[in-house]
């Protein structure tokens, strides 16, 4: 697929890897729609592709409501009268261990919530299967070619202190193979569906962390250093070019590895 | 220029050198671009038409730029925070105008 003329839609296409990603199509001629719970986010983003000469339109969402959902998709179409490539990029982190022991006890003293349970599953599960699902249903109806993109993580071991999150980025990695399995059954044929999973990223979120904890987590990475949002653009924008990948997950992780040399 | 008052918010649209450009007012006066270079190949009242439709689907009345806020911890003290539940069937996106903007 070409990427120039096509139409993309990001969720989270306001900050980190989701601006990172509108930026880049939109380098390249692709029309964009851009979806972020953040107004002031969505106006910036919108304001610097408009400078940069792309066709853009923001959307103020809530990735986890149906009715939100069904909105942007409608709105994307509006304004370019098609979609081709989505990109499930909204996401949350809620870090908390499952259980929190008492020093002098040894006794459960505190366990995770659902307040940091639910949201990260409706935020980076749920969010990502409804933009899927709408995606997928206006290529189909309006018989475009297209790619479904969820974004995973590190997803074959998880993170300590990152249940919530990391049972959803294990999902997003699966999410591929059983989304295409489906449309082989259903005779679906000019839509694939390719997950990415990055590793360590260069976002706001990891750069500004203290630099002695930043320095730790690098030492596990054998390129020595967080990955770019921009080098996933661009893993992404070759998928798009590149037909034949299809129904998996592509890791972007630098090397990631344990501190014995094993890579995960 | 044209210009539209929506669900007391105002927006204009505004050929381009490519396209038009859909601009929202803020609060302090200023503009954020709502969309860039759209509707090139479409002429001007249809431009124009398309322009009213995309601005009802992105500000649908009832919303305007504001949702429930989905990652706030729930609690702060005693106090339970519950935001309007815009997933539930009985949650209605409003389609007409404000009754605040003089017809």
């Amino acid at each position: 697929m070409e990427i120039k003329d096509s139409v993309v839609l990001i969720t989270g296409g306001g900050n980190g890897i989701g601006e990172a990603v509108a930026k880049f199509f939109a380098k390249r001629g692709a029309k964009i729609a851009i979806v972020d719970m953040v107004q002031d986010n969505i106006d910036r983003v919108v304001k610097e592709i408009r400078e940069m000469g792309g066709e853009v339109i923001g959307i103020q969402a809530n990735v986890t409501s149906e009715a939100d959902t069904a909105r942007f998709i409608k709105a994307t179409l509006e304004a370019f009268g098609k979609l081709n490539i989505a990109v499930a990029s909204a996401g949350i982190i809620r870090d908390s261990m499952m259980l929190s022991l008492d020093k002098e006890t040894g006794k459960v003293s505190r366990k995770m919530g659902l307040d940091k349970w639910q949201p990260v599953i409706d935020i980076n599960l749920t969010g990502t299967f409804l933009t899927l699902r709408d995606a997928a249903e206006a290529m189909v109806n309006g018989d475009w070619e297209g790619l479904l993109v969820p974004i995973s993580s590190v997803n074959k071991v998880g993170q300590v202190g990152q249940i919530n999150y990391s049972s959803t980025k294990v999902a997003a990695a699966l999410l591929p193979k059983i989304i295409i399995g489906e449309f082989l059954i259903r005779g679906i044929r000019k839509i694939r569906c390719v997950g990415i999973a990055p590793g360590y990223t260069a976002t706001t979120l990891l750069t500004g962390m203290n630099q002695d904890m930043l320095k730790a987590l690098l030492h596990d990475v054998h390129i020595g250093r967080l990955v770019e949002p921009d080098e996933i653009a661009s893993l992404i924008g070759h998928c798009v070019e590149n037909g034949a990948i299809n129904a998996t997950t592509l890791e972007i992780t630098g090397g990631l590895c344990y501190p014995n040399g094993i890579a995960k | 220029m044209k210009n539209m008052i929506y669900n007391d918010m105002e927006f204009s649209i505004d050929k381009a050198s490519r396209g038009w450009d859909i601009r929202r007012k803020l609060a302090g006066g200023e503009y954020a671009f709502v969309g860039a270079a759209l509707f090139e190949e479409l002429p001007d009242d249809e431009a124009e038409k398309q322009f009213q439709l995309l601005v009802q689907t992105i500000y649908p009345v009832g919303i305007k730029i504001i949702g429930p806020d989905v990652t706030h911890p729930n609690r702060v003290g005693d106090l339970r925070i519950v935001g309007p539940d815009v997933a539930h069937p009985n949650f209605v996106y409003w389609k007409k105008d404000s009754s605040s903007f003089k017809k």
